[in-house]
C-alpha cells in the first residue's frame, strides 16, 4: 500500500491531480489493469509519465477504450495504467488530400462520424468500433470482413506519432500517401500491442464513402459446405468486385439473421448501377438450394453495425467467460476452419460463433463456456489451424486462463530479431510487459 | 586453394567462386566490373570488388556467410534500375547479383498468390498470369526490366498505386538471408498478420540494408472487368491541378491519375513514343478508371464534366485499347525521353499533399529560374508524387553540381509543405542528407537502431539511406554512449 501511495504522490508532481485515479475495483479478471490510472490530455504529460516510469522501473499498461483488456499479458496489473481515453480529437483533416490525423484515444465511431460530413471514411471495419480507439485498433492491427476490399490497419495508416519509453517523441511515416523515406517504421508499431511505444497520433488515408452498398446473404444446408467452397472460388475468379466474401458458421448466422445455416456474406460498394449489376451476377450464380437474402443501403449498414459488436468486449462482465481466437490460414481453407468451429460444440462444452474471409485468410472464433473447456477448444482450434499451415492467436481470454496457454502460440524462429528490437526501444521493459509474442 | 580458370591473387575471389560453382558465376576483372559501378543513379560511380551470381538461396547464404566471416562489405543487386544509388558499391563491396534467381516458383490463382525468386522481372509476372485474367498490381515505369526483389527493397510504386497501393501492400511473404547468413522466413505460406513485429513490412523498402530477399510471395489481383482512360489538355497548370483535386473530391478513386507539364511533353513528343500532344499546352492529364463496366461510364462522364469546368482545352476518352496503350507507353517512357531534349537529366521523387500542388509547382519553376536549368515535371498527381526532371549537361563544368542542388531544392519545397523526399525511388545515396528535411536526429537514430538489430556489423550495403557520419546523429549517439561509459 505504501508503494502505491508513494507512486501516487510522485505522479501528482508530473500530472495534474484530477487526471490521476486510484484503483476502485477489487479484482480484474481480465488483468492488464494498474494500481493507479492516469488520464493524460497532452503529449507532454504522456511523455513525462513514461520518462518517470522508465527511470523508476515502474511498469506501464496502456489502454484505449478498454475493449482489449483480455488480449495478451499475464499480469493482473502494472504500476500505472495509462489510459488514452481522454487524449482524443481530430488534429488535422484536409478533405482535398484525403488524409486525417487524430489523437490516439479517439474512438473509431467518433472518427467515422466526423468524416461523414465530408462523405469520406477510413476504409477499415474493426470490431467493437463504438468503444475501440484508433490507437488500440492500430496497436492490434485490427481488420474485419471488409478486409477483402479495404485492407487492414497496416494498409490504412500512413503516419504515427509515438512516444518511446524514455519519453522521446518519434514520428514515423508522414502525411502523404506515398512515402519511402527511411525504413517503414509505421509497420513496426502497427500490431505491436503497445510494447514499443505509446501511439499518440495516427494519420490515415481516407476513401470516399461508396455511393451505394448492398449485402447478399446466402445460406446453405449443412451438407453443402463443398458447394460454398466451389461457389466462392467461382465468385472470386469472376470479374465482380466484392468487398466482403465472409463465411459465417450456423450459430453466428442464427444470431445475426435467424438462419441456423452456413451463410456466406457477399457485399458490394460502388456506384448504384455497378452494385445492382453485381447483385444480379450473384443471383444468377446462386447454387440450387441456397437461400438468398438481399440487404441494401441502411439495412446493410445496420447489419455491419451489429456485426461489429459480436466480439467479446473487455468492458463487459459477460466477457469474463468468453474467448476470442484469431486464425490466419490460406484463403480457401477458411471453409475448413469454419466447419471445425461448428463441430467444437459437439466435442467440448462450449458455444462457438465464427466467421472467416475466403478472400483474405483471417477468421475469428468466439467461444463461451467453462474455463477448462475453453482451453481445450482453443488448443483444438490451434491444432487445426497449424495442420492447415496457419496460426491461431487468442485475442480475448480471462487472465487466469491466459496463464495456462500461449496466447501468441510458439515463438517464431526469428524471435531473436523481435527481442533485439524490443531491447533497443524498451530495454527496461517498461511498456505493456509480457503482453506480446514470447513474453515481449 | 585456387579455383580453376580464375586469374587473380585475391584469395577472396577464389573463396567466393568456390561457393557459386566456379569461374562462370563470378566477375572480378576491372573491365567486367565497370558495368556494376552504378545503378540508375549515375552520378556516383565506384567499382565493386567482385560480382557473384548465386543460383539459389543456399548459395546466397554461403556468400553472405563468407563475407561476414572475412569482414568483406557486400550488397545485393537486381536489375540495377534503381534511381537513388542503392546498389552502388561505396566500399568496394562484393555484389551479390540475384539475376540468376529468376524463376516463377508457383502460382496459386485460387488463393491469389504467387511465389517468385528475387530476380524475376516485374512485368513477367503479369504476363505469366494475364491469360487467366490476373495481374500483379505494382507497376513501376521500369517494370519491363526491373526485378521484384528490387521492388521489395525499394518498396516500389508505379502509376497505378493510387487505387491499389505500393509494393508493401502486395507482399505476403519473404525468405530472407540475414547479414550473418542465417535464412529466415517471414509470412509463412503467404498468410497475413503472422504474430510478432511486422518484419515483413519493415523489410519491404529497407533498401537492401537489413537482409537479402531470396524468395517472395506476392498477392495477385483479378483483372478489372473494364478500364477506361481519359486524356485532358490544359492551358495552365493550376487548372490541371485543380481538376485533379476535383476528380478526387467527386468521390472517384481513379486507378491512375498522371500529369506532365510543358517541358515533359516536349521530351516525350521528341522521343520514341510520340502521340501527338500539342506543343503549346501547359499540362496533360492521363486519367484511368477501372472496375465494373456499367459503373465506369458514369465516372467518365463526371471526369469530363470536372475537366470542362476547369477550362480544359480538349478532353477525350481513348477510342480503343491500342490508343490507351500508346498513351501509356508515352507516359511510362517519360524519364528516358528527356534524353531527346537534354544530354543529361536528374530525376527527383518528392511527395506533397495533393492540395499543395499549384504552389509547389510554382516553387519548382522558381528553382528552375534560379539555377538556370530547365525542369520538366512528370508526376503521379493523384497521390501527390512529383518527379521533377532537372535537365543539364554534365560536360559543362559545374552543371552537375547545380543540377544536384536544384533537385535538392525541389525536395526541400516538398518537405516545406508537409510532404516527403521520396515516394518510390528510395533514399539510396542520393537523398541521404535530405533525410534531415523530414526527420529529426532522434528519428534517424531510431531507424539506425533497428538496422543494428539486423545488420550489427553494417557490412551489408553500408552508407545508404541515412545521413553520412560526421554530421549525423549516429555519431552524436556514439559520443553520448562513450561519455556515459566513462
Amino acid at each position: 500500500m505504501l508503494l502505491a501511495e508513494n507512486l501516487l504522490e510522485e505522479l501528482k508532481t508530473i500530472i495534474p491531480q484530477e487526471r490521476i485515479k486510484e484503483k476502485d475495483r477489487k479484482s480484474d479478471p481480465l488483468g492488464n489493469s494498474g494500481k493507479i490510472t492516469v488520464l493524460p490530455v497532452t503529449e507532454e504529460e504522456i511523455s513525462a509519465v513514461l520518462a518517470y516510469a522508465n527511470e523508476q522501473g515502474k511498469k506501464i499498461v496502456i489502454e484505449g477504450g478498454g475493449t482489449k483488456r483480455g488480449f495478451g499479458g499475464v499480469e493482473e496489473e502494472g504500476d500505472i495504467l495509462l489510459s488514452m481515453a481522454e487524449f482524443k480529437g481530430v488534429v488535422e483533416h484536409t478533405a482535398g488530400d484525403m488524409t486525417l490525423t487524430v489523437k490516439a484515444g479517439t474512438t473509431f465511431n467518433e472518427l467515422q462520424d466526423f468524416l461523414l460530413d465530408y462523405e469520406q471514411q477510413i476504409s477499415l471495419d474493426p470490431p467493437l468500433r463504438e468503444q475501440a480507439t484508433i490507437g488500440g485498433i492500430v496497436s492490434a492491427n485490427e481488420s474485419g470482413p471488409k478486409r477483402l476490399g479495404y485492407g487492414s490497419s497496416r494498409d490504412a495508416v500512413i503516419g504515427l506519432r509515438m512516444i518511446y519509453p524514455d519519453g522521446t517523441i518519434i514520428r514515423a511515416g508522414g502525411k502523404v500517401v506515398k512515402n519511402v523515406a527511411g525504413y517503414d517504421m509505421n509497420k513496426l508499431f502497427i500490431g505491436a500491442m503497445g510494447t514499443l511505444g505509446v501511439i499518440t497520433e495516427v494519420t490515415v488515408k481516407l476513401r470516399p464513402i461508396a455511393k451505394y452498398e448492398s449485402l447478399i446473404l446466402l445460406s446453405f444446408e449443412e451438407q453443402d459446405l463443398e458447394k460454398i467452397r466451389a461457389f466462392s472460388k467461382e465468385l472470386l475468379d469472376s470479374s465482380i468486385e466484392p468487398v466482403v466474401c465472409e463465411l459465417l458458421n450456423p450459430s453466428l448466422s442464427k444470431k445475426l439473421i435467424g438462419e441456423e445455416q452456413y451463410t456466406l456474406a457477399v457485399s458490394f460498394e460502388d456506384v448504384e448501377s455497378s452494385v445492382h449489376y453485381q447483385e444480379e451476377f450473384v443471383k444468377k450464380m446462386k447454387p440450387d438450394g441456397a437461400k438468398l437474402k438481399l440487404l441494401s443501403g441502411m439495412d446493410a449498414q445496420d447489419f455491419w453495425r451489429i456485426f461489429s459488436a459480436i466480439a467479446p468486449n473487455g468492458n463487459e462482465e459477460e466477457s469474463f467467460e468468453e474467448a476470442a481466437v484469431k486464425i490466419g490460414a490460406v484463403n480457401l481453407t477458411i471453409v475448413d476452419i469454419i466447419k471445425e468451429s461448428r463441430q467444437l460444440s459437439s466435442s467440448f462444452s462450449v458455444s462457438a460463433e465464427a466467421h472467416g474471409g475466403l478472400g483474405h485468410g483471417i477468421s475469428s472464433v468466439y467461444l463461451k463456456g467453462e474455463s477448462k473447456e475453453l482451453l481445450k477448444a482453443i488448443t483444438h482450434l490451434r491444432k487445426t489451424a497449424e495442420s492447415l499451415g496457419g496460426y491461431a492467436i487468442v485475442k480475448h481470454l480471462p487472465l487466469a486462463l491466459r496463464k495456462e496457454i500461449e496466447v501468441w502460440g510458439k515463438k517464431p524462429a526469428y524471435f531473436f530479431l523481435l527481442e533485439g528490437i524490443k531491447k533497443k526501444i524498451d530495454p527496461k521493459r517498461t511498456l505493456n510487459p509480457k503482453r506480446y509474442v514470447g513474453g515481449l | 586453394m585456387a579455383v580453376k580458370g580464375i586469374k587473380t591473387k585475391d584469395k577472396h575471389i577464389h573463396g567466393l567462386a568456390k561457393l557459386v560453382g566456379g569461374q562462370r558465376a563470378i566477375l572480378y576483372h576491372k573491365e567486367d566490373l565497370v558495368a556494376y559501378d552504378c545503378d540508375g543513379f549515375t552520378i556516383h560511380k565506384h567499382l565493386p570488388r567482385a560480382v557473384v551470381f548465386p543460383k539459389n538461396t543456399e548459395e546466397v547464404a554461403k556468400c553472405v556467410k563468407y563475407c561476414a566471416t572475412h569482414n568483406l562489405p557486400f550488397l545485393a543487386r537486381g536489375a540495377g534500375t534503381g534511381l537513388s544509388g542503392g546498389a552502388v558499391p561505396l566500399h568496394n563491396e562484393v555484389i551479390i547479383s540475384l539475376v540468376r534467381m529468376k524463376n516463377l516458383i508457383s502460382v496459386d490463382l485460387e488463393n491469389r498468390r504467387a511465389v517468385v525468386e528475387p530476380g524475376f522481372v516485374n512485368l513477367k509476372l503479369t504476363n505469366s498470369i494475364a491469360d487467366r485474367g490476373y495481374y500483379y498490381a505494382p507497376d513501376p515505369s521500369s517494370q519491363y526490366c526491373c526485378t521484384i526483389g528490387g521492388n521489395v527493397a525499394e518498396n516500389a510504386g508505379g502509376a497505378h498505386c493510387l487505387k491499389y497501393g505500393v509494393t508493401t501492400n502486395h507482399i505476403l511473404g519473404l525468405e530472407v538471408v540475414l547479414p550473418d547468413g542465417e535464412i529466415i522466413e517471414l509470412g509463412q505460406n503467404g498468410i497475413p498478420d503472422a504474430p510478432g513485429y511486422d518484419l515483413l513490412g519493415l523489410m519491404t523498402g529497407s533498401e537492401g540494408t537489413l537482409g537479402i530477399v531470396t524468395k517472395i510471395t506476392v498477392r495477385i489481383l483479378k483483372n478489372p472487368e473494364a478500364k477506361k482512360t481519359v486524356l485532358a489538355y490544359f492551358d495552365n497548370v493550376t487548372d490541371g491541378s485543380q481538376a485533379v483535386s476535383d476528380i478526387i473530391s467527386a468521390g472517384i478513386v481513379p486507378a491512375a491519375l498522371e500529369m506532365m507539364d510543358k517541358t515533359a511533353i516536349e521530351g516525350v513528343e521528341a522521343a520514341a513514343f510520340p502521340v501527338g500532344h500539342p506543343k503549346d499546352i501547359a499540362a496533360v492529364l492521363l486519367i484511368e478508371v477501372d472496375g465494373i463496366a456499367v459503373g465506369i461510364d458514369e465516372q467518365i462522364t463526371q471526369i469530363l464534366d470536372v475537366c470542362t469546368a476547369r477550362n480544359v482545352r480538349e478532353v477525350r476518352a481513348a477510342k480503343n485499347e491500342e490508343e490507351r496503350a500508346r498513351w501509356w507507353a508515352n507516359r511510362k517512357t517519360g524519364f528516358g525521353a528527356m534524353g531527346a531534349i537534354s544530354p543529361d537529366y536528374l530525376v527527383q521523387d518528392g511527395v506533397i499533399p495533393r492540395s499543395r500542388l499549384p504552389e509547389v509547382l510554382e516553387r519548382i519553376e522558381q528553382i528552375s529560374e534560379e539555377t538556370g536549368l530547365r525542369i520538366a515535371n512528370i508526376f503521379h498527381a493523384g497521390d501527390g508524387n512529383l518527379h521533377p526532371l532537372v535537365l543539364f549537361d554534365a560536360r559543362i563544368p559545374g552543371q552537375t553540381e547545380k543540377a544536384i542542388e536544384a533537385g535538392s531544392a525541389c525536395l526541400q519545397a516538398c518537405a516545406d509543405v508537409g510532404g516527403t523526399i521520396t515516394g518510390e525511388h528510395g533514399v539510396g545515396i542520393e537523398k541521404r542528407e535530405e533525410m534531415r528535411f523530414v526527420f529529426k536526429d532522434e528519428e534517424i537514430i531510431a531507424q539506425t537502431n533497428i538496422r543494428e538489430v539486423f545488420n550489427p556489423g553494417n557490412l551489408l550495403n553500408a552508407g545508404k539511406l541515412f545521413p553520412t557520419p560526421g554530421r549525423c546523429g549516429e555519431v552524436k549517439k556514439e559520443m553520448k554512449e562513450a561519455l556515459l561509459a566513462q
